[in-house]
Parts: C-alpha cells; sequence; structure tokens
C-alpha cells in the first residue's frame, strides 16, 4: 500500500468525525489506514479521545504489568485453562505448595534409601511411607483454620463434592508419579512397585470418609495410626516383609477403598451443603 | 514527518522484552489512543475497548520477545488487538459495530474537505469507488480481511458466516474490485 503523501496530516475536524463515528465506512478506511502509519495523526487522534479513557486503560496496564507474578500451580492451571476460581482453589492447597511436595519428596527418598541399604529385606519404612505421601497430602490440602485463605474458601460458593474431588486429584496428580519412581528403586519383587498404590489409593477415600465425620486432621491420624499398625504388626509378627500389599490384603483394601466411597457418595447426595471445605 | 521520533518503536519493543516499563508507557502513548479510536469503531461498549487495549498491551510485555523486526509495530499491535476482540465479541454481538457503507448523509456533518479528498484518495484511488459499488457483504468481507487484517476463519467469525462464505465472498469482492480498477484505468486514457 501507498505510505500517503509525506507532509499531509488529516485535520482536525477530520480526525473528530472520524472518532465520532461520522464518517462513511471508506472515507472512515482511509483515515484509519493513514493514521496507523503517521506519528503526527496518531497524537492528534490522542488530544480528541478523552484522556479519563487512555488513564484507565493505562492503570489496567500498569497493574498487571507490575503486579508480581502468580503462583507456580496458578500459572499452570492457567495453562492448561481451568477457571480461574479452580486455580485458585488448587493454589490455596496447602499440600501444593512447594514445601509440602519436596517433603513429601525426601521422606520418600529416605524410606526407598533404607529399604535399599538393607538389601531388600527391610520395606517397612518405603511401605509405611509411599501410601501414607497422598493420605497426607490430601488431609493437608486443608490448610489450617485460621488461614484466611481457608475461610474464604470455607465460604465460597462451592459444590463441596466438587472441592474435595479436585483437590484430591490434583494432589494425586502431584505425588503419585514421585512415589511411583521411587517405588521403581526399591529392591524386592518387581511388583512391589505398583502394589504399594493399592493401599494408596484405598486409603485416600477412607480418609476422606472419616473426614467427613471427624475432620481432615483426626481423619488422617487415623489412617495413619492404622496403617502403620498393619505394617509394624506384619514386621513384629515376621508375615514376612511384603505382606501388607499382597494379593489378600490388597482385596481387603479394595473392599474398604469402595465402602468409603460409598459413604462419600451418601453423603455427597445427602448433605448439599455448599462451601464448608470437608 | 514534523516530530521524528529519537527512539523508533522497534527499539522501544526490545526494551519492553528486556523489561523496561518507561519503553511500554511510551509504546502506549505512541500507540494506545489510535487502537482505542480504531476499536471503538467497532464496538460500542468503551469498557470492552479499554479491556481489550489492556489486554494488548500486557500481551506486548508478555511477548515483546516475540516481535520480528521485520512489520510496523503500530500493524502488530492492531493484529493483537483486534484479534482479542473478535474473540471478546464472539458472545456479545449486541455491541458489535459494523461500518455504515452508505453513510446516511444526515449523519455525515463533516464532508472531508475537497483537498482531503483528493489525499485520502492517494490512500486508495480508484478503489474507493470500487468498494462503493460492492454490495454490503462483499464490503464487510473486504473490511475484515483486506483492511483490518483478520484470518478468513476470524472474519467468518466476527461477521457471523461460514469460513467458506467468507472465502467465496472475498474473491468475489476481489474479482468485482479488479474489474472497477480496470474500468477506471481506461477510463482515463
Amino acid at each position: 500500500m501507498t505510505t500517503g503523501i509525506q507532509g499531509w496530516h488529516a485535520d482536525p475536524a477530520l480526525l473528530a468525525s472520524y472518532l465520532a463515528g461520522d464518517l462513511d465506512a471508506i472515507t472512515g478506511a482511509s483515515v484509519e489506514q493513514h493514521v496507523s502509519r503517521c506519528e503526527t495523526c496518531r497524537t492528534a487522534v490522542g488530544q480528541l479521545l478523552e484522556p479519563q479513557l487512555l488513564d484507565r486503560t493505562w492503570a489496567g496496564i500498569r497493574d498487571a504489568v507490575q503486579s508480581p507474578p502468580l503462583p507456580y500451580p496458578l500459572r499452570l492451571a492457567r495453562r492448561l485453562r481451568l477457571p480461574e476460581s479452580t486455580a485458585v482453589l488448587l493454589a490455596s492447597a496447602a499440600s501444593l505448595r512447594g514445601a509440602w511436595i519436596v517433603g513429601a519428596f525426601l521422606t520418600l527418598s529416605f524410606a526407598t534409601l533404607a529399604a535399599y541399604a538393607s538389601g531388600g529385606t527391610t520395606l517397612a519404612p518405603f511401605l509405611l511411607a509411599a501410601p501414607l505421601a497422598p493420605v497426607l497430602g490430601v488431609a493437608a490440602a486443608y490448610g489450617p483454620r485460621q488461614d484466611p485463605l481457608e475461610g474464604l474458601i470455607a465460604t465460597a460458593p462451592y459444590g463441596r463434592t466438587r472441592l474435595i474431588l479436585l483437590r484430591t486429584l490434583a494432589v494425586l496428580v502431584s505425588v503419585l508419579p514421585v512415589t511411583a519412581l521411587l517405588g521403581l528403586a526399591v529392591p524386592g519383587p518387581p511388583w512391589l512397585a505398583a502394589a504399594w498404590l493399592g493401599p494408596a489409593l484405598s486409603l485416600v477415600p477412607v480418609l476422606l470418609a472419616l473426614a467427613g465425620f471427624v475432620g481432615p486432621r483426626f481423619a488422617a491420624a487415623i489412617v495413619s495410626f492404622v496403617w502403620c499398625s498393619v505394617v509394624l504388626g506384619s514386621t513384629w509378627a515376621t508375615l514376612g516383609s511384603t505382606w501388607p500389599v499382597e494379593a489378600a490384603q490388597q482385596g481387603v483394601y479394595l473392599g474398604l477403598g469402595v465402602a468409603a466411597c460409598a459413604v462419600i457418595a451418601i453423603r455427597a447426595g445427602t448433605d448439599r451443603q455448599p462451601g464448608v471445605a470437608l | 514527518m514534523s516530530t521524528t521520533p529519537i527512539v523508533t518503536d522497534a527499539a522501544l519493543v526490545a526494551a519492553v522484552a528486556d523489561g523496561d516499563t518507561t519503553a511500554l508507557r511510551e509504546l502506549y502513548a505512541r500507540h494506545g489512543a489510535w487502537l482505542h479510536a480504531r476499536l471503538l469503531r467497532r464496538c460500542n461498549d468503551p469498557d470492552v475497548v479499554v479491556e481489550v487495549v489492556q489486554d494488548t498491551f500486557v500481551a506486548l510485555w508478555q511477548g515483546a520477545r516475540r516481535f520480528r523486526h521485520e512489520g510496523e509495530v503500530g500493524a502488530w499491535l492492531w493484529g493483537i488487538a483486534f484479534r482479542r476482540m473478535v474473540s471478546r465479541l464472539r458472545k456479545r454481538k449486541d455491541v458489535v459495530l459494523l461500518p455504515e457503507w452508505d453513510g446516511p448523509a444526515a449523519r455525515q456533518h463533516v464532508l472531508p474537505s475537497a483537498e482531503d479528498e483528493v489525499l485520502l484518495g492517494v490512500e486508495y484511488g480508484d478503489l474507493a469507488a470500487g468498494l462503493r459499488r460492492l454490495s454490503p457483504e462483499f464490503r464487510a468481507v473486504v473490511q475484515a480481511v483486506v483492511l483490518d487484517g483478520l484470518t478468513t476463519r476470524e472474519a467468518g467469525r466476527l461477521l457471523g458466516v461460514r469460513e467458506n462464505t467468507v472465502k467465496t465472498r472475498l474473491h468475489r469482492a476481489k474479482a468485482q474490485l479488479r474489474t472497477a480498477l480496470t474500468e477506471a484505468q481506461e477510463g482515463w486514457r
């Protein structure tokens, strides 16, 4: 396209009627093409527009540009095109914060190391820690009651079941891959790397079902205590290091998990109270 | 040009890429106003326009590195802004302003002066006459694709017709314009 005659500029009356929308489309388009290339006329347009409008836009740009970067979970959730409200809920989950995940990773690493150092005879540390990592993660997704963010969430008009499932899913997604990788490094029968998933996945619904009655903290304590008793008890009774995750026991976990899911489903059906986080 | 900028737009974009907010402010001072004006002619909700311009400059802030130093910064910004507006207006057909091609005489308080007419004509020459002869549907397509730089798909979204319809209309409109221009040139001789 031509660049127009050098030195010609749209006069203020023409620009004013352009801004008022009084020009027909072709003259308007001509003005537009000229203005988008002409420094002087661009400035002239700026003088004809309401300064408040331009200032309002700039204020928004400045705020967006100067606000600190969002926490990583929020950015990730945005990239995955999750709705903003969901992203905030996830970001507020305490166990999705870096410190918690690093803690879980370190615990599991030491457990794996212990199992490794014992030459595969002592699997108890790994079996203790691996299923409890997601369970405690889900429980810890609910920050302390005095956390202001938690207070906000408790009053948010957000389906209770949806909130719980969402947080649980997010915790499982963030904790399970790490645990699975470490599971591969544990000495012992090859199926062990996947066997811990049985109790891990059934204990999560058990925790959620219990939490509905006694709150997440106490429920986590009960589940941890029971699981520790199973693992330590089997070691003490010399039932064999892999006893807690053998086929018969897996069946029991599965049954427990299904029962817990049923409890959650029934409670979700009867109690439609929104908001309250567990 | 009377005020030759000491720092070019492209240099400012490069500075923005390095996190210079002053450069962003300067780019906004240079391009913010006409972007508002041009968008306001396509949407009669100033709130939408404000948000679109904000989005555009935030996108510039975040993606200044992606600017390939080939085209003009203004054209690049317009591309970002208008695309954002089209996607925003998909659900807000009520605020879309389509250009008034047959500009009702009553609204034309200000006619471009004879001199302006000639000089603006330089931008398009006989094209304007050709455009005036097109049907409103064809002109809307030419405006969206040729003048505003949308893809046929985006134009379809804006105008509420299928992409293939846009392509067909554009093709026919171009053919008609070509004929009009050839006739005009023959008329000169």
